[in-house]
């Protein structure tokens, strides 16, 4: 009975002891990320039958518990995930963002400035310095193009970089967790009673929680306590102590940019990007694919078309030494790059045939082994191209330059990604702006009728007619018919006269209108001397408000404007969405600690309440102990 | 429910850090004075903000378009003004050249005065603008367009109208051409031009008619021929353009002066008397230089007149010439005119482009500029938020149970 008393006292001391134990290690970790608190379970000892009835024996530790919501915490890993996709996609839009819609460092001044100087030429045609403004407005624009190209492309590096170091964390993670799941294997046998390595078990969840901020995974809890981890489409991370991993190479389609592989053991597996979702490395290929490229593609677009319809319109007029125009622009050629898996020999090139027809799409061409077939990545449209090349499609012609294909092989067409790179200045000559057309009509000063003739336009499109600028005459026979000389080929006999109808040889068009007398002449000459002609130059200008791209429906202005409104609305969008992602977190986790998290005045309540359990207990001892003097002074 | 210590500090600091965000956000609107930081605040108005941006410096443009053409139509008005001037001052010696009382040498005196108004006329229609441009050269602005040839005065230039673009959908034309200007004014009335044989040797002068039935003109060239005998004065009409042969179209009719000769939609009438034999050609107008006009004055002024003879030739050349001075002034002033109403309408053109320009700015400013009255009462609204929370976090982190052990 005696020892009873000392075994009760001394099991009340020692699980005040854990108690306080326990209560200090959840204090000290407070602040530990993934920690979720302990607690003591406690229970009291089998009572000793004494006498007819059960006479407690004292208590018992059961064990140390984590208190522990797995739902709450994979909900916590879910919505962590998301966040960090959202909020890593919403961050390099920023980018992108505050450097496109820059109303004074974007394309759109620079655009404005080199129409305002074609307006400067076509006010003055003959002003030197008016067309050296213009060349220096179109340096200015194409170095807008390129120097946001070049802030995209280092945006895009940048990201390769990022893409690397996020697969290379997550291959840490997996890592880490292979090791976790040996250690709380082994821990978990080695307890008697199945009890758990708890803190383990909160550092595993805890990368987990990390890894799942960097890709979504999915997990499987084994019975033996370690945890499965899979990527994408169920391709395994981590199997018990085993980690696989991610490797970047660069990407069969596009060797610009890099493509994310599996590797396990020695294989490797490639991945279908698009299955890569969430997190970090989510985001990164997200705003790489769906966001960097396509606006690229916009900006290229735009330079595009602004170059290769300034360089149309050029070409159909006379520059001042009285030569036909030339380029004003260099432009760029569509890209495109063969598959990496192909095992034709084929090398295929792409041409731009019509600038107003191009999408900002990017296109993978395909070859059957006996057809060719276009598929138009932006909405999966395909197009049957036969089984001969060249072939046009979306304002853009694709040839094949050597070789041949085998079947399966795929190439990839960028028409529009270096638009904006390879956009330049052709000419340093002033003298090359086409500002006037290079024929003129004239009525001769002896005619007699009332008849006048228009100056006359040179038909669209290009080439030009190689007779343009011979000499034609149309002379009046009658007052309703005229004979024409010089037309090629020769026109026979004699032609209706409508006044005002259009006339059309050799490349231009002429309107007479009034009422001609027999014998009138109307001339259509070379325009030679034409330094004040600016009837081409009116035209350039003109090009700034037409609609001429995307099959013309918007205009240089309208595209550039069209891309940055794609932007902005991603932006704000992302903006928006993480923005609700991240108090959605804080709930979430709010929910979670508000089971596992420590408050600081429960560990102190808990202190006081083992600090006074184990005094009582003490206390105990010392009547146990005192009750034992006096029985002892009794044989005195 | 249970809070965790954590939960306490991440929530205030996620607070305190959402609080702050907007706070400098809406600081940075009212430091830059911009709605509109990014275009990802507000999309839509920061596309509708490029475009009206574009639309307005086109605006802008269109408005230094205009101010080129004024200057050079001012510069076209202010030259044709001076020619105006110059041909009434012709006129003006031709018409006391017809004095009766002249001798060959007051004549050959006007004569000099008018060929010196010619270089003069010359000077102008070779006018240039201050940067060497020939104002009436069509197209070809560095060739000199008008120079003496030995078959009279040569255009060089061509019929080239230069064009500018002064608003949004309309383009007006800068210049006129010298050969509208100076070279393509029609003679005679318009329509037909009467003139003497050289070989006349009567008094009969035609005077210049008129079109009384437009649609009987066939633009056929005709002659009518006088005959006197036993002192009655005949003429016949014949149509010379009608093939293979001429068509006598009446003949025999009997000659009256001053009374009206017509036929095919065309009258005129032939004063004094002509002499047997006397011949007048009726042709279609054709096109005559103001500079041939006054050549062939002073080429009829500097032709001696023998007593008597020859003045029926002289009247009738003066007449002409007279005739034709009129019709280039006319054209000259119809120039003018044309250039009055141009220079009006870009006048018109420069209010309306400056209301749209006030326009744009208006758009512009409320599409991407901040209203600051908001903005500031959003500023003190959000700086009492983050004192609040600032004031209510120290006091919630400073309670804990541990102070009390």
């Amino acid at each position: 009975m005696g020892s009873n008393l000392f075994t009760s006292a001394l099991s009340g001391m020692n699980a005040a002891q854990i108690g306080l134990a326990t209560t200090e290690h959840n204090i000290a970790n407070a602040n530990t990320p993934g920690f979720t608190r302990q607690e003591v379970l406690i229970g009291s000892r089998p009572p000793q039958s004494f006498g007819g009835s059960f006479l407690g024996q004292g208590v018992d530790i059961v064990g140390v518990k984590r208190i522990y919501d797995q739902f709450l915490t994979t909900q916590v890993q879910q919505e962590q995930n998301q966040a960090s996709y959202l909020s890593t996609y919403h961050s390099a839009m920023k980018q992108i963002d505050n450097l496109i819609a820059d109303p004074t460092a974007g394309v759109s001044p620079a655009m404005q400035e080199f129409f305002n100087a074609v307006n400067g030429v076509a006010n003055n045609p003959e002003s030197v310095p008016a067309r050296q403004t213009l060349l220096g407005g179109a340096q200015f624009v194409t170095n807008r193009f390129r120097a946001i190209d070049q802030r995209l492309t280092d945006i895009a590096n940048g990201l390769t970089g990022q893409i690397t170091s996020s697969v290379n964390t997550i291959n840490t993670y997996a890592q880490q967790i292979a090791t976790l799941n040996g250690n709380i294997k082994r821990a978990t046998a080695a307890s008697q009673g199945g009890q758990l390595p708890n803190d383990l078990l909160d550092q595993r969840d805890q990368v987990i929680n990390q890894l799942n901020k960097e890709i979504k995974v999915s997990v499987q809890t084994q019975t033996d306590g370690a945890v499965s981890v899979f990527v994408g489409n169920g391709q395994a991370l981590v199997i018990n102590e085993q980690a696989m991993s991610l490797r970047t190479i660069q990407s069969s389609s596009d060797p610009s940019k890099v493509d994310i592989v599996y590797q396990s053991g020695n294989n490797t597996i490639p991945l279908q990007q698009n299955s890569l979702q969430g997190g970090n490395l989510g985001a990164y290929l997200a705003f790489r694919d769906q966001s960097l490229e396509p606006a690229r593609n916009a900006l290229g677009r735009v330079a595009l078309g602004l170059a290769a319809s300034i360089n149309q319109q050029n070409q159909l007029g006379q520059d001042l030494n009285g030569v036909l125009g030339g380029n004003l622009f260099n432009t760029a050629v569509p890209r495109a790059d063969k598959g990496a898996l192909n095992t034709g020999t084929a090398v295929v090139s792409a041409a731009i045939s019509d600038v107003g027809a191009l999408t900002t799409s990017d296109y993978q061409l395909k070859f059957d082994g006996a057809n060719y077939t276009m598929l138009r990545l932006s909405d999966n449209t395909t197009t049957n191209l036969g089984a001969t090349l060249p072939q046009t499609v979306d304002g853009f012609t694709v040839s094949l330059t050597a070789g041949a294909a085998a079947a399966g092989d795929t190439f990839l067409i960028r028409p529009t990604a270096n638009g904006a790179r390879d956009i330049g200045v052709a000419t340093s000559d002033p003298a090359k702006i086409a500002a006037a057309v290079p024929m003129r009509a004239t009525a001769a000063l002896t005619n007699i009728g009332s008849a006048t003739i228009g100056s006359g336009t040179v038909n669209t499109p290009l080439p030009l007619d190689p007779n343009l600028q011979a000499s034609v005459s149309i002379t009046f026979d009658t007052p309703t018919t005229f004979t024409v000389t010089g037309a090629v080929p020769a026109v026979v006999g004699s032609v209706a006269y409508t006044s005002g109808a259009d006339i059309s040889y050799n490349g231009w068009t002429v309107q007479i209108t009034g009422t001609p007398s027999v014998g009138d002449i109307f001339d259509i000459t070379q325009n030679t001397n034409a330094t004040g002609d600016n009837r081409n130059a009116l035209l350039l200008a003109a090009l700034q408000n037409q609609n001429l791209l995307a099959n013309g429906t918007i205009g240089f202005q309208g595209a550039y404007g069209q891309l940055v409104g794609e932007i902005g609305a991603k932006a704000h969008e992302l903006d928006v969405t993480s923005q609700a992602q991240t108090n959605m977190v804080a709930q979430t986790v709010a929910a979670q600690q508000a089971v596992s998290g420590v408050n600081l005045d429960e560990e102190a309540a808990n202190l006081l309440r083992y600090q006074r359990a184990y005094q009582a207990a003490a206390k105990a001892m010392q009547i146990a102990n005192t009750m034992f003097d006096a029985l002892l002074s009794l044989g005195r | 429910m249970r809070i965790s210590s954590n939960t306490l500090f991440d929530g205030n600091v996620s607070a305190l850090n959402q609080q702050q965000t907007r706070l400098l956000q809406t600081q940075q609107q009212i430091s830059t004075g911009r709605r509109i930081l990014t275009a990802s605040d507000d999309p839509v108005a920061a596309t509708r903000a490029l475009d009206v941006t574009q639309s307005d410096a086109m605006n802008t443009q269109y408005a230094l378009n205009r101010t080129a053409v004024r200057h050079t139509l001012s510069l076209a008005e202010s030259t044709l003004q001076s020619v105006t001037s110059l041909l009434q001052d012709v006129r003006t010696a031709a018409i006391s050249a017809g004095n009766g009382a002249f001798a060959n040498s007051d004549r050959q005196t006007i004569a000099a005065e008018l060929s010196g108004r010619l270089q003069e006329l010359t000077g102008l229609a070779n006018s240039t603008d201050g940067a060497g441009n020939y104002l009436f050269a069509g197209f070809q602005s560095k060739t000199q367009p008008f120079v003496d040839t030995p078959a009279g005065m040569g255009y060089f230039g061509d019929d080239g109208q230069r064009l500018a673009q002064v608003g949004a959908s309309r383009q007006m034309a800068s210049s006129n051409s010298g050969s509208d200007v100076f070279m393509r004014i029609k003679d005679g009335n318009g329509t037909f031009v009467t003139q003497a044989a050289t070989a006349n040797t009567g008094s009969g002068v035609a005077s210049m008619g008129n079109v009384i039935n437009p649609a009987l003109l066939t633009g056929h060239n005709y002659q009518i021929d006088f005959t006197v005998a036993a002192g009655v004065t005949t003429y016949s009409v014949t149509d010379n353009s009608t093939l293979p042969v001429p068509t006598v179209l009446s003949a025999g009719n009997p000659y009256m002066s001053g009374q009206a000769i017509s036929f095919d939609g065309m009258q005129f009438d032939v004063q004094g008397a002509p002499a047997n034999g006397d011949a007048f050609t009726v042709s279609p107008s054709a096109n005559e230089s103001i500079f041939k006009t006054i050549s062939d004055l002073i080429a009829a002024l500097n032709t001696p007149l023998a007593n008597g003879t020859g003045m029926a030739q002289l009247t009738g050349s003066l007449n002409r010439g007279l005739n034709n001075l009129d019709n280039a002034l006319d054209n000259i002033l119809t120039t003018r005119s044309s250039l009055g109403l141009r220079l009006n309408e870009i006048d018109a053109l420069q209010t309306a482009g400056e209301d749209l320009s006030l326009q744009f700015r208006q758009m512009l400013s409320e599409l991407q500029d901040v209203d600051y009255n908001k903005a500031l009462s959003d500023l003190t609204q959000q700086q009492m938020y983050l004192q609040a929370a600032q004031k209510t976090f120290s006091k919630v982190a400073g309670l804990s149970l541990f102070d009390y052990l």
